[in-house]
């Protein structure tokens, strides 16, 4: 899986930006610029949308391959500079594009609240996973890449979530299979994913395959990463039609866990305060009323801070604190890994401190020049002006 | 729940001709081919790519091994390449209806069964009728009976395959992936089968 390029290509992100800054590329950030201007002023309508964005990488290419610019420049640099512009593109159109639509939000909130029931009760067995599969360590690193799925906006970073946690479970499969000496298949594979899955419950998961289906360079998504983006959207379907039948286990069984569950998870909703945190997402109002935000109006300042402090690719987990330690000498985001939902009124204090440092070192360093291109579309950061002190008069929609 | 349609269609929309679904050719001296494995859970479908993919000597091609996909290229003697990408599927009866998104714009559809038990057999023909009525037109099908060296237990006859096999215009070989009995020559003669584009 293309794993490896994964260092390499935060590095080309800034290549991009380098060349977008220089005047001779002037004629191509006019059409940036003005693709994004007239995206943002029509009417969502996700596949026409998706049609439009790959037209327009399409035409975008045979423009870079043209220019003087990328003069006897190699496939590589071409493939890389096109992956920037997906990039930047799709980051500027996300609040536009993700999740736009009340359905989508909709089938989000549906297939979240049904894996929640099943996270009470389902077991392994259920689905008829063999017991030397059965690995607690690589199950939790496998969903701990997929959770990692809402930090990031491009369609490529988000398609490497992913790609990781499938890794993580072949690697699995196959060290388990060393030692039984079988030859591990799909027939092992998707059980796994799915079980995954739900342990790890992805937020957002239909919108979020959708989007990469729609804005993920086409000629990308094939081959392997197809493949293991097919398993997921096969691992979703398979959740979504879920029953009894679907399982190895007894339908009355099914049924009483299913009540059991939904028993639970009401009873916690209005039972005492302790219980609150446990099933926090789920019940917690303010946390819905968040989520919600995240699916309609993705925040500037998130977006900026996601996409000037985290540059390097998902996967690999050390590439995350990686490229933390990389920025900030040291000073953690603590808020990279954060849900919207999960943000408490406290919290603003510290996210706007981290979020001014942010700014102020990429003002200072020489990301203050990727910070003007990143202004290009009209974005700039609304906050750094503000005290703590007047957080009171912030909304929530602020912070999210 | 309303939710198992909401991923669209992958050729809806979308510009075609660059790699595109259908078998996504790369050119006419090098093909690159979307090959989907159907069949029931434990028939030896994993087996017979590994042996494929493991079998082949030439250390210049890189090979994709993962659990579940696999890509192996082959070179023909009319100096043409074909890379198999081979995405397996889980054979399990409770994933049958998730098929279709993997068979979608396949250029090939390898059906395995196990010669030792006719249930996978009935299965296979389950596949055949759906990969007909649902695949791409010009889909390659082959049938595939598996385990031949366990002749002492065969349940399906050799007729029964190649009879089924030409009723339905497929081509078909039985093998073994414990002896790599046929193996290749089950890759080679669908690089063989497949269509060419015409040289310009």
């Amino acid at each position: 899986m293309d794993a490896s390029s994964s260092s390499s290509q935060s590095l080309t992100f800034y290549d991009f930006l380098d060349r977008m800054r220089n005047p001779a590329s002037l004629d191509l950030v006019r059409s940036i610029k003005s693709f994004i201007v007239s995206f943002s002023f029509s009417t969502a309508n996700p596949e026409n949308d998706g049609k439009r964005l790959q037209d327009f990488l399409l035409t975008m290419e045979a423009s870079i391959r043209d220019h003087p610019l990328w003069d006897g420049a190699s496939e590589e640099e071409i493939d890389s500079a096109i992956e920037g512009l997906e990039k930047y593109v799709m980051t500027k159109l996300f609040a536009r594009t993700f999740a736009s639509s009340h359905e989508d939000a909709k089938i989000d909130q549906e297939i979240s609240e049904k894996i929640h029931l099943l996270q009470h009760f389902l077991k392994p067995e259920h689905l008829d996973i063999p017991e030397v599969f059965h690995n607690e360590a690589s199950w939790l690193l496998a969903e701990k890449e997929l959770q990692k799925i809402n930090a990031f906006k491009a369609p490529r970073e988000k398609l490497l979530c992913i790609l990781s946690c499938c890794r993580v479970i072949n690697n699995l499969l196959l060290n388990a299979s060393m030692s039984e000496n079988r030859v591990p298949g799909a027939d092992d594979f998707l059980p796994v994913l799915i079980f995954v899955t739900i342990k790890a419950n992805p937020p957002q998961l239909h919108s979020n395959l959708k989007f990469i289906q729609l804005f993920r360079r086409q000629e990308k998504l094939v081959s392997e990463a197809a493949y293991y983006f097919t398993n997921l959207v096969s691992a979703k379907t398979f959740i979504c039609d879920l029953d009894a039948k679907s399982l190895s286990i007894d339908e009355t069984e099914f049924e009483e866990n299913m009540k059991r569950a939904k028993l639970a998870i009401t009873g916690a909703r209005m039972g005492p305060p302790r219980a609150l945190h446990e099933t926090a997402a789920l019940v917690n109002p303010l946390a819905r009323m968040c989520d919600k935000a995240t699916q309609n109006e993705l925040s500037p300042i998130l977006d900026e801070i996601v996409g000037l402090a985290s540059q390097s690719d998902p996967g690999p987990s050390q590439g995350m604190e990686g490229s933390e330690t990389n920025i900030s000498g040291g000073l953690p985001y603590p808020f990279m890994e954060a849900e919207a939902g999960e943000l408490t009124i406290e919290d603003v204090e510290k996210l706007l401190g981290i979020y001014k440092d942010v700014v102020k070192k990429s003002s200072n360093g020489r990301m203050k020049n990727d910070y003007k291109f990143m202004t290009l579309g009209g974005c700039c950061y609304p906050f750094t002006e503000t005290e703590a002190g007047e957080l009171s008069q912030l909304t929530i929609e602020d912070v999210v | 729940m309303g939710c198992s349609s909401s991923v669209p269609s992958k050729s809806s929309g979308l510009p075609g001709g660059l790699n595109s679904d259908n078998g996504g050719m790369v050119d006419a001296k090098n093909l690159r081919v979307k090959l989907v494995l159907l069949g029931d859970s434990g028939v030896g479908k994993s087996c017979i790519v590994l042996r494929f993919v493991r079998g082949q000597f030439d250390p210049t091609s890189k090979v994709t091994v993962g659990a579940s996909f696999l890509s192996q290229t082959v070179a023909l003697q009319d100096s043409t390449t074909v890379k198999f990408e081979i995405w397996d599927t889980a054979g399990q009866e409770r994933y049958a209806a998730l098929a279709p998104l993997y068979y979608r714009g396949a250029a090939v559809a390898v059906v395995v069964y196990d010669i030792t038990s006719p249930e996978s057999f009935t299965k296979a023909q389950y596949w055949v009728k759906e990969l007909q009525k649902h695949g791409s037109p010009d889909i390659v099908m082959a049938l595939v009976g598996n385990k031949a060296d366990l002749q002492e237990k065969r349940e399906v006859t050799v007729q029964d395959g190649i009879d089924y096999a030409e009723k339905n215009g497929m081509f078909f070989i039985e093998t073994s992936a414990k002896t790599a009995d046929n193996v290749n020559q089950l890759f080679e003669e669908i690089a063989k089968r497949l269509p060419r584009p015409s040289p310009s």
